[in-house]
């Protein structure tokens, strides 16, 4: 029995909302970048930042009050798919829709429903780098009497995972997941072994990252960041990317329309040259020809020409698309935003332009343009650029 | 293998074999040093000497010897930029391997606190200090938390997908539980599973912030236990189907019976004082072994003597079990994080293979709140079936696991 997509959340620099987001995707909108500064040069990098109204509405939580930005994406993000759950895919079944009134965590309570039966897995790969930051800066700068004991806690990778499940009263297995950009595919095969134990309703995927200037100089320092926008996918040679922050979440449960079918346990790969071999293993493994659609990792880096190559061989005639040059690349949350958009895409029959491509760079492959996509299947394609390489496919 | 989701709505419940293990840590290098300093309750902590603690109240830690680590190295000069926990995971992996040569793992699952964290420190004292860069493309290419685990596979030549836990100090007992479950459900055979974490100052800066490490001694379970210390190390545990290792011919080390898990909302860094996570974990493990409180013979407690931890810790193992022998180890070679959960399950692995109990050293006065039957600073020789591992972590995670020695 596959897993299915019972409710889906995401926040991204270009909103909040699966619906309005993929609604300005499709209108081929891409997010405003903005310049953060810092270092003793004042250097400054472009990033793609979630605009702060579009967390307003958040509910207040004691959790919530110090956590850091990443706490608060997440759990936005959390709390979107729950309630699209409740409202929507659920409803018929009147305990699930009760269980997801988080609005009303007392009634809950109150009627017994054990909130045990939610695991929670929480993809992340830089974590809460802006208070991690901020406390080995007290550290380095004036010594270790100045460290915060209330920003501490806040570095460690779980911490917005342990908001969320705080926060959605979430009691049984919580799991925090940490890789590359591949990372949010890796949750998503944990959550699909987890489910394995029939003691569990659903499991609540989430994928999360917040931007700071000192990853954008890092990965600079990389050679894998532009200094100005856009993202131009699969170019030759490779220009950069530049990242972003946000959420993604996913409700994995039994019922629902979209079907998580397959999901490959991943490879990793020791040199980038070996990446393409990997996904071509993968994309195999997932008989990737029978689909139509294929949602890539491309961010302007070697990804893109790895995936190209391989998706050229095992999916010939599939479309590809990536949204990396409309939202940025947000490391640990971008797979989970992959996923959502294959989810769409498959709801909606739509598929966005692929933004900054040039046509002669296709090469055997077939771009996204912003037509009609009427498939059943579409795969979810995520080559990190720290040596890890997922994929998984949702049928419709 | 079934790298797809092909066995949901079977529960097949194989039964789960260890098959091997490879440990570093402050105890020694592989599982003979490990055993013997285990067993004579060795002290393994000492001032710290990787990084300044001048202005810490806590100086000490347990620590694993660079010149030994070196030794272990491969050579090459990719190895020479390894993080140290590369190269603990590297010497791990080796040793467990080393054991069943044809063990050919389907899945990895790693639990982590940190990963490569001091090169994350190097790269922003460089950038923040107008210190050298030169060495900023490894330091950021090494500091992510997989890059240990992809290591050491590449070192011993697999190349298995990972998984990699991050829940804090339960990251250790949630790999190897995590682990058990899959090969329990019979979607995987084979699956490594284990810890690492390798001391940093972040987080020994961070630990002494909170002033939950301490001064001196670390005694857990005492009643005038002041805190922790911290430590670091690897532990791998190989993980396979029962039948399939019985029908190789595999040596089989123990059985993995239970795990357990509860999430705990009261706060970031403290346990509910009811005790009631920690219960919960110990229950379900115990449920999901399908076997009674009375069937434990011992409990290796995750101790890490904080006046919270052990508080809590002990009420729900007293209020849980009836007197049965409890020791946290964390007094010899300290709290090793990410790495605990995996280290302690090896220790356990040692005593139902060695028959008998670690001990809790540096303890002096029984706590009266906490009623508990302490093995008090020296091991004990005793006839154990079927041991239970505790971890709890930041983040209200707990994770405790059921290991029963193997009757062919």
């Amino acid at each position: 029995m596959s897993l299915r997509i019972a409710g889906m959340g995401w926040v991204t620099p270009l909103g909040r909302g699966v619906q309005p987001v993929w609604e300005r995707l499709v209108a081929g909108e891409e997010a405003s970048a903005q310049s953060i500064a810092d270092g003793p040069e004042g250097k400054k990098y472009p990033f793609f930042p979630v605009p702060s109204a579009e967390l307003k509405s958040l509910p207040p939580h004691p959790r919530l009050r110090r956590a850091s930005a990443i706490s608060r994406f997440a759990a936005a993000a959390g709390l979107d798919a729950l309630e699209e759950a409740r409202s929507t895919t659920l409803a018929a079944t009147r305990e699930h829709a009760k269980a997801f009134d988080f609005a009303n965590s007392q009634n809950r309570r109150a009627q017994g429903i054990g909130m045990e039966r939610i695991a929670l897995v929480f993809a992340v790969s830089n974590g809460g780098v802006v208070y991690t930051k901020r406390f080995y800066e007290d550290i380095a700068e004036s010594g270790a009497q100045s460290a915060s004991p209330l920003l501490f806690p806040e570095t460690v990778f779980n911490a917005p995972a342990s908001h969320l499940a705080a926060i959605l009263g979430i009691t049984g297995a919580s799991y925090t997941v940490v890789g590359d950009g591949a990372v949010g595919i890796l949750a998503m095969k944990m959550a699909d072994d987890l489910m394995t134990n029939e003691e569990l309703d659903f499991c609540l995927v989430v994928g999360a990252e917040e931007a700071d200037w000192l990853l954008c100089d890092a990965y600079r320092k990389w050679r894998l960041l532009k200094t100005q926008p856009p993202i131009e996918p699969f170019r030759h040679p490779p220009r950069g990317m530049i990242l972003s922050e946000g959420a993604g979440a996913i409700l994995l449960g039994r019922d629902g329309p979209i079907a998580a079918n397959e999901i490959h346990a991943g490879a990793n790969f020791s040199q980038r040259k070996e990446a393409s071999k990997r996904i071509i293993r993968i994309l195999s493994d997932l008989a990737g020809g029978r689909s139509e659609i294929l949602i890539a990792s491309a961010n302007g880096t070697f990804v893109d020409l790895a995936e190209k190559n391989a998706v050229s061989r095992e999916m010939p005639g599939a479309t590809i698309y990536s949204l990396k040059p409309a939202l940025g690349e947000s490391v640990g949350a971008s797979a989970i935003w992959q996923v959502i958009a294959a989810a769409q895409s498959l709801r909606t029959k739509r598929l966005p332009p692929l933004l900054h491509v040039d046509p002669e760079d296709a090469g055997g492959v077939s771009f996204a343009s912003g037509k009609e996509a009427s498939a059943s299947t579409a795969i979810v394609l995520s080559c990190g650029l720290n040596q890890q390489v997922a994929a998984l496919r949702l049928s419709i | 293998m079934s790298i797809f989701n092909a066995s949901h709505g079977k529960t097949k419940n194989a039964r789960v074999a260890v098959v091997a293990a490879g440990i570093v840590s402050p105890l020694g290098f592989g599982l003979t040093e490990t055993l013997q300093a285990l067993r004579g309750g060795q002290d393994c902590v000492g001032r710290v000497t990787r990084f300044d603690v001048e202005q810490c109240r806590c100086k000490t830690a347990g620590q694993i010897a660079d010149e030994r680590l070196l030794e272990h190295r491969p050579s090459g000069r990719k190895a020479k930029r390894l993080h140290r926990a590369s190269q603990m995971m590297i010497c791990a992996l080796h040793e467990a391997l080393a054991q069943d040569m044809r063990f050919k793992p389907e899945l990895t699952v790693i639990g982590t606190t940190s990963g490569g964290m001091s090169f994350g420190q190097d790269y922003y004292r460089a950038v923040h200090r107008h210190g050298s860069l030169r060495h900023s493309p490894s330091w950021i290419a090494n500091y992510p938390p997989q890059k240990p685990v992809i290591d050491a596979q590449e070192a011993v030549g697999i190349s298995a997908p990972c998984q990699v836990i991050a829940n804090a100090c339960a990251s250790g007992t949630n790999a190897i539980g995590h682990a058990f479950e899959c090969v329990r459900s019979a979607k995987y055979e084979r699956v490594l599973a284990g810890g690492y974490d390798a001391l940093s100052e972040l987080v020994f800066v961070g630990f002494d912030s909170l002033q939950a490490a301490t001064p001196e001694k670390c005694r857990p379970f005492d009643r005038d236990r002041t805190g922790m210390v911290l430590g670091e190390g690897a532990a791998i545990l190989a993980l396979e189907n029962l039948d399939r290792a019985k029908s190789r011919g595999a040596r089989i080390w123990a059985e993995i019976t239970g795990y357990g898990v509860s999430t705990d909302n009261f706060h970031l860094t403290q346990p509910d004082p009811s005790g009631s996570g920690a219960r919960q974990a110990m229950e379900h493990a115990l449920a999901r072994a399908a076997i009674p409180v009375q069937a434990i013979d011992y409990i290796n407690a995750h101790g890490t003597a904080t006046s919270f931890n052990d508080a809590v810790e002990g009420k729900a193992i007293a209020e849980l079990f009836d007197q049965v022998p409890v020791s946290s180890t964390k007094g010899m070679m300290g709290h090793s994080l990410g790495a605990a959960g995996a280290i302690e399950a090896i220790f356990c692995l040692l005593a139902l293979e060695n028959q008998f109990l670690p001990p809790n050293i540096n303890f002096r006065t029984g706590d009266e709140d906490v009623d508990l039957n302490v093995v008090a600073n020296e091991s004990r020789a005793a006839k154990i079936e079927i041991v239970l591992s505790n971890s709890f972590g930041f983040g209200g995670t707990n994770a405790s696991i059921v290991m029963q020695k193997f009757a062919a």
